[in-house]
This record gives structure tokens, sequence and C-alpha cells, in this order.
């Protein structure tokens, strides 16, 4: 192990050593004493003092979900300031890496924010590219602002009183994970302590219809549901049975409760309660963790389980604990652990869902470390049991609706812009012949615009550059734990990669990469303009044997990426600053280190002397897609006589073409020259001479098949 | 004469030709699954091949057993490994790849190339079906 880890820390700092000037990412991946999140005394392990300014003592961790108080010493005592809170007691709303940024968070006694301290965080972007102040700027935003505000990402729109906060260009997921769990944390600590007051809802009116179904039927109906929490969710291994299989109920609605308990046990339960009060019941039928606990960890509460309804949670002292003794309704599972718990709340509402909260430590395999998970499962009473039935609720969207809301215009602009290209490419026929060697307009006039665009509009616009990285998250992702909200909250690299997967089926990677890739555009754009404004002469092609030998140098930075990737993301990314995008679109040529913008201008650069020199020998995305492009369904045409004759090979500015006219369909960028040829009489030697064959026979020119050669001349039988 | 149409020489499956749709999905999807066939089977070859690839399947797995990620890590050094191993059986035993459409019936002989990007692609896609379901049945744990 020492050898390994001396030769990855080697690795990392040769490479970290290459990136000199870059922002060190201090808090990417840091190693966290475990006690902070266990300990009772968090403010022991970390300074708390950083996000209370002012505090000098702090009291152990209390409440569910927990938080800490902050006290300055005055000269009669000690003088509450406010709370202090780390994010991940709280929530475990993951950012862009799948994994939460661990947050501490201040807040004064009058619900305003006083600090905000990223402690850890996985997100690969931070790490190079966007400097870690960004997130501390970002956070700093919060200071001073109120917790019960609307607080999005985005602008400020006081019509619907919603305070916008500024995002980080290039890592808008992160930035709306934090944003949730700032207000989150922040919510649940201010309702504990009274500063927002809980919603009041409408409370339901139950009728009794004096049936009495069987648990089977309480199940079928939705009036007694189940939450189940496997081992492998809880990073245990697999054993068999369930980590914990729960059912619950509401209990106060006559018929249901009736059922559940029996008349007898319902009735007394009920005399029991307050006006206010909700009885819900648990039984767990498997599993080999307990949902009350062995003790009562935090001030005699119940810290496995807790009753939300929106963003008010409901927790459980051993005041609210009733014994259930057993279960009336007939079919009812064996179980094993059982309780009632009472919610005493005014501001719960059974005519409204609410879930069951089970509250677990999740193992992380890799580090042993203990990382908070919350599950749960939803509860609405059926209208059949509520006078009027189910009210009316407006769910809020998710985050990933919004921003595609947000977004609608741009979005179908950027689709449509891609849908044109694959338009124009499927009718490349007509086009083609349209051109002439002389004349590519017909052609050109589409490509050159679809670069326009993809380098304005896509690339610098909308940031939406695909790259390498995103193929290893996904192959992360699809590893760990795939979560479609997690890339629908970027819409553009979300089409495109769409866009990619199908059209590298179709066409193979020529339509991305030669039509619609922000940074192949640039790069073949410098190119023609070099060409343009007279730098023709210095413009020149590598010999093709070296060629031939260079273009493999991608496919291994592709695997080699692949390969680092599996044992530290966080190196992967790194190395995948050999793609210049971040550099060049999301971050700015002139917003990075030296050593960055020095290789991507460098790249640009000759890029106007050769063409796309990146594309051909460096890109893993163009390498990883150039190989399920050996299978693209549709290739282009070619016609016997390509085996002698070098024109389309000279042409080809992909170096595509081999000595026996074959397309290497992983080289070909669909640039169209070659079939430009294919149609063109004047150019295409076998085309050529028969056109001169017929004219001084004074044959007539038929059209040019789709096989490229003069439909054949039949003579008509005449009549004799 | 090389047929500049074709990006290799074209070439056929020994089940070329079958007609009915049921036989020749069948056919294709026992090559898939199957890389030896018995007139290519070249012996020497593949064990020489076998123990290059177990070698370095085997260094991969280690060295994900080494940092403590055995579990996902382990079957995907072993399926890399394997992978590799099957390129050079292909190449001795199935030399060949399809041309155009997945629904035709084009074949070409392959390069190694080929070989390699149908192989990774093909145990890719196994790879992610076999894998999610052992994660779904719990089999396995990440
Ligand atoms: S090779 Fe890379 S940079 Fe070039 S066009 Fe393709 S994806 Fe873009
Ligand atoms: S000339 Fe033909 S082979 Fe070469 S890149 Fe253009 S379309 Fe592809």
């Amino acid at each position: 192990m020492s050898a390994l880890a001396a030769l990855r820390n080697l690795a990392l700092a040769l490479t970290l050593g290459a990136c000199a000037g870059s922002a060190f990412a201090n808090s990417y991946e840091a190693h966290l004493p475990p006690e902070l999140s266990t300990s009772p005394r968090m403010c022991d392990y970390v300074a708390c003092a950083d996000v209370m300014p002012g505090a000098d003592s702090f009291s152990e961790r209390k409440g569910q979900p927990p938080y800490v108080e902050a006290y300055r010493s005055t000269d009669g005592g000690k003088q509450l300031l406010g709370y202090v809170m780390l994010s991940t007691d709280i929530t475990d709303i993951p950012a862009y890496s799948g994994k939460p940024v661990v947050t501490l968070i201040g807040m004064d006694t009058t619900g305003h924010f006083t600090g905000v301290k990223v402690l850890k965080h996985s997100e690969p972007i931070l790490l190079l590219g966007i400097p870690e102040e960004a997130l501390v700027e970002f956070n700093n935003q919060y200071l001073g602002k109120f917790v019960g505000d609307n607080i999005e990402i985005g602008r400020s729109r006081p019509e619907h009183d919603i305070i916008g906060l500024d995002a980080i260009t290039g890592a808008t997921v992160t930035v709306i994970a934090q944003n949730q769990v700032m207000m989150l944390s922040g919510g649940e600590v201010a309702k504990q302590v009274g500063i927002l007051k809980p919603t009041i809802r409408p409370q339901a009116t139950f009728i009794d219809s004096g049936a009495r179904p069987g648990w089977q039927q309480l199940v079928e109906d939705g009036s007694v549901q189940r939450l189940t929490v496997t081992a492998e969710e809880v990073g245990l291994p697999h054993r068999g049975q369930p980590y914990i299989d729960l059912w619950f109920g509401y209990l106060n609605q006559p018929t249901v409760g009736r059922a559940v308990l029996g008349d007898g046990p319902y009735n007394s339960l009920m005399s029991r309660l307050q006006p206010g009060d909700h009885a819900i019941f648990i039984v767990r039928s498997a599993g080999i963790e307990s949902f009350k606990g062995s003790g009562f960890v935090r001030g005699g509460i119940y810290d496995r389980v807790q009753v939300r309804q929106e963003r008010d949670a409901f927790t459980f002292r051993d005041t609210d604990y009733f014994n259930l003794y057993g279960i009336a309704a007939a079919g009812a599972p064996a179980f094993s652990e059982s309780a009632i718990f009472i919610v005493r709340s005014g501001a719960f509402s059974a005519a409204y869902p609410w879930k069951l909260v089970f509250l677990a430590n999740k193992m992380d395999k890799a580090t042993g470390a203990k990382t908070f998970a919350n599950f749960d499962s939803e509860y609405w009473l059926p209208g059949a049991y509520m006078e009027g039935g189910r009210p009316e609720i407006v769910k809020p969207d998710p985050v990933w609706l919004k921003i595609w809301k947000e977004r609608l215009v741009t979005i179908i602009a950027f689709t449509a812009f891609l849908v044109a290209i694959a338009v124009v490419y499927s009718r490349r026929d007509t086009l083609v012949r349209r051109s002439t060697r002389k004349n590519k307009w017909p052609v050109n006039a589409f490509k050159y615009v679809g670069w326009v665009i993809s380098i304005g509009f896509v690339g610098f616009g909308l940031l939406a550059q695909p790259s390498i990285t995103q193929v290893l998250t996904w192959f992360h992702a699809l590893l760990f734990q795939w979560q479609w909200e997690l890339f629908l909250s970027d819409p553009f690299i979300f089409i495109f990669w769409w866009f990619i997967i199908i059209t590298v089926f179709l066409w193979g990677r020529g339509l991305f990469c030669g039509w619609a890739c922000p940074f192949g555009s640039l790069s073949e754009l410098l190119y023609k303009l070099g060409g343009w404004v007279g730098l023709k002469r210095y413009q020149f092609k590598l010999p093709k044997p070296l060629h031939d030998k260079l273009k493999w140098v991608k496919y291994g930075v592709f695997f080699g990426l692949l390969a680092v990737s599996m044992f530290s993301m966080g190196l992967a990314e790194k190395l995948a600053e050999v793609e210049p995008f971040k550099t060049t679109f999301l971050v700015g040529l002139f917003n990075r280190s030296w050593p960055y913008t020095l290789f991507a201008s460098a790249l640009l650069g000759l890029s106007i002397f050769t063409e796309r020199p990146f594309c051909k020998y460096l890109c893993p995305l163009g390498a990883g897609l150039a190989m399920p492009s050996t299978f693209r369904w549709f290739g282009l045409k070619r016609k016997q006589e390509c085996d002698s004759c070098k024109a389309c090979a000279v042409g080809c500015g992909s170096q595509a073409i081999d000595k026996d006219g074959r397309i290497d369909q992983r080289e070909c960028l669909l640039c169209m020259d070659c079939m430009v040829y294919y149609y063109e009489d004047h150019a295409c030697p076998p085309l050529s001479q028969e056109r001169k064959r017929r004219t001084k026979a004074g044959l007539p020119l038929t059209p040019i098949g789709a096989d490229g050669y003069y439909i054949p001349i039949k003579p008509v039988a005449t009549a004799k | 004469m090389v047929d500049p149409k074709m990006p290799t020489e074209p070439m056929d499956p020994p089940y070329a030709g079958k007609t009915g749709l049921v036989g020749r999905l069948g056919a294709e999807l026992w090559d898939h699954l199957w890389p030896w066939s018995r007139t290519g089977f070249q012996r020497q070859r593949a064990i020489q091949a076998a123990g290059l690839a177990l070698g370095l399947a085997a260094s991969v797995v280690w060295v994900l057993a080494a940092m403590g990620r055995l579990d996902a890590g382990a079957i995907i050094g072993w399926w890399f490994g394997w992978s590799v191993f099957e390129v050079v059986v292909r190449l001795g035993a199935k030399p060949y790849v399809k041309e155009g459409p997945w629904w035709g019936a084009a074949y070409r002989s392959a390069t190694l190339m080929d070989m390699i990007c149908y192989v990774s692609f093909k145990n890719l896609l196994i790879g992610a079906v076999l894998f999610l379901s052992l994660k779904s049945l719990g089999l396995v744990s990440v």
C-alpha cells in the first residue's frame, strides 16, 4: 500500500506541480476527523467561531436534527449569539460529484446567516478550472440574509419575493445543491429554535364508514404504507434481509385507526390525545436495525424516525411514545418492534401528504467514514376517509424542471440548432451535387454557420462544451449512484449528449466533431481564416505515415484517463485538463493561470497552420467517440476507382483516406469534400474521362446516379 | 484489387447466408457471446493470450484490492482483463466485424483497432447490464 500510495502522491504532486499557479483546492476531499460528525462536542473538532464571529464558547450538539448554540462571554455570564450547524447532520443532498458538500453554517438568533464555511467537497470543477474562492464568494452572498426568505440561484424577482444569488459560471449544479443545503439546514434549525414559525395547515374532517378493512385492503388503498431500506443502501454487504422494513399509517382516522388497533385500544388512544395531536403507528416486519434505537441519544429524542410535511419536520420525544401491543387488522405481518408516536403540532395535518423518514448512517466503503443518509416513504390518507376528499395541492417543481422552464426559449433554440445540423447533413447528397471543387458554398455555408453558432452561442454563450469528464462522471454514476436529476440540471449538455449518441450511431463522430463541437469548430475556423488571410503557404499537414502513428495518441489519452479515473476521479479530472475546453470556454483564456492559457493558446495558434491538431492527435473525447463510430450505420460513398485515384485523399483535411482510397470512419470529420468530388464530372477522374468520351462521341451527358457514375445510355429498341 | 467501398476486405462469417430471422439472430447472438470458433481455435496463441490477459487482470484487481475497493473494482478489473483476452481470441477465431447498419448482414475483416472497438463497446454494454443487475440483486455493493 505504501508504495502505491507513494506513487499516487507522486503523480498527484507532479500534476499539481505542472499546474503551478492554480488556486490550490484545499477542501477538495479534505480529511475531516470522524468525531466531527459523531461527537457531541462538535466544535472541538472544527473552528465553529469561523462562522459565528465573536463567539467564544459552544454548547454540545442538541436537537434533532442537531445544532450547537454559540455564546459570547459577558461580564455577567454568557450571551447566546446564535447557532452553528453542520450541513451533513441535516441533509444529504449531493452536489455534482454525487457527494455532499460538507458545510459549516452559522446563523444568529434572528435567523440571519453569519458565516458559511466549506469543510470538504468533492466537486471536480472546483478542483481545477474554477478556483475554490468562487465557492467562498458564492457562500458569502448568504451573509446577512434571512433564512426565511425565498433565496434562489438566478435573478432577484421582487415581484415574486425571490432573492437571487449569482451562480458560479460553469458550476451551476454545485451551487444549486449548495443553495438547497443552506436553506434546508438553516430552516430546520430556525424552526427548532422558534425563529421560523411552522406552517399552519387546515385539518381534515374524517369520515367513519363503519367498515373494518383488513390489512391487505389498508395496504391497497394506501392507508398503510411501507418503508424498506436495504443493507446495500447504507453501504453494508448484502445479507439476505433488509436493513429495516417498516409499515406505518395514520391512526386518528377512525376507520383506519379502529381497523389497525381494534375498537378498545383505539378509543383509549384517542382519549389520551390532546386536541391537535396526531397518532401514527410503525411496526418493523423485518430487518437487522431498530427504528427506536437502543437509547435516547440526544435529549430523549428518538433520532431514527421522524415525520416530515413539506419543510416541517416533526420529531418524537420519549413522552410522545405509546406502546403498540398488537394489530387487529386481519392479515397483518408478524412484527418484532412496534410503536405509536404522537405528532404534537398544529402544523401537521392529515389532509396533506407527509413522509415517514428513517435516518441512518451510511458507511463509505473506501474510507470507513459514516455519513448521514435518510430514506423516506410518502403517506397521504386516501380521499375516501376525509370529507371533501384530498385537497388540491400544488407540488413545487423539482429544481431541474425549474431550470428547464426558465431556459425554455434557449433550450428550444439550441435543440433547433442541433436538429438543423442533422437535417442538413441528411440532405448531403443534394448539397454536394450543387457544389463543385471550386465552389463548395452550398455545403460550406451551412457548415460555417454551424461553426459560428457552435462557437459563439453554444461554446461561449451556453458553456455547453461536451467533455471527457462528463463521460467519466457517467461511468462513475453508473457504478455508484445514477441520478437523472443531476444530469438534467444541465439541460444543454444533456441534450447535446443525446445528439452525440444518436448521430454517432447514424453517421459516426464526424457530425459532432466536424460540425458542432465548439472547440473543434473554433480550431478549424482558425485554420480557414489563416488560409483566407494569406497564410496558406505556411499551412501544412503532417506526412501521412507520421500522422498514422500520431493519431493513436488520442486513444492512449482516452484509455489513460479512464484507467486513472478508476483509482482517483480527482486525478483524472486534473489530467483531463489535456482538453483545453475549460480554459477556452468555461473559464476564459485570460482568467486562468499561465500554463493553461499557454497550452490552449498554443493549440489554437497551431490550428492556424495545421488543421485541427488537437482533434487529430490528442482529444480524448474524439477518441472515445471514434471507437463506436466503427459501427456507424451509414458511411460515405466510394467507387471502385478510388483505389488508385488520390484526388480525394490529397484534399482530405482529416487525412482520413488511405492509399487504397478507403475512408477511416474513426478519423473522418464528414467535411464532405470527397463527396463533392464524388459527383463532380470535372474533378472525379472516372467521371471526367467519361464526360470527355461522351462529349467527343457526341453522346448526351445523362445525370449522375447515386453510384457516382453517369446513368448509362440504354439504346431504345426502335420499332421495326 | 481492394474495394474502397468497404473499410477493410469483405469477409463472411460461417453463418452468412443463413435465412430466417430467428436463425440469423440466434447465430449473431451466439457470435457476440462466444468468442471462440472450432476452425480458428489456435491453442498456442490462446494460451499465451490467456496468460497475458490474466496477468493484466490480476494486476488491476490487485491494485484495486489494495485500495480497499475489491467489490466493484474486482469485477471491473476482471472484466477488463477478460476483454483484452477476448480481443486476442477473436482476432484468431472470429476475425470479422459487421459493417453498416446493425440489421444488415455485411461483414468485413477486422483490424486490431476494429476488434478493440467491437469488444470494448460490446463488453461495456454486457458489463453494464450484468453490473446493474448484480447491483439491484444486492450481490455487489459499492
Ligand atoms: S476531436 Fe475533440 S475537440 Fe475535436 S471536434 Fe471532436 S470532440 Fe471536439
Ligand atoms: S474528405 Fe471525405 S473522408 Fe476526408 S474528412 Fe472529409 S468527408 Fe471525411
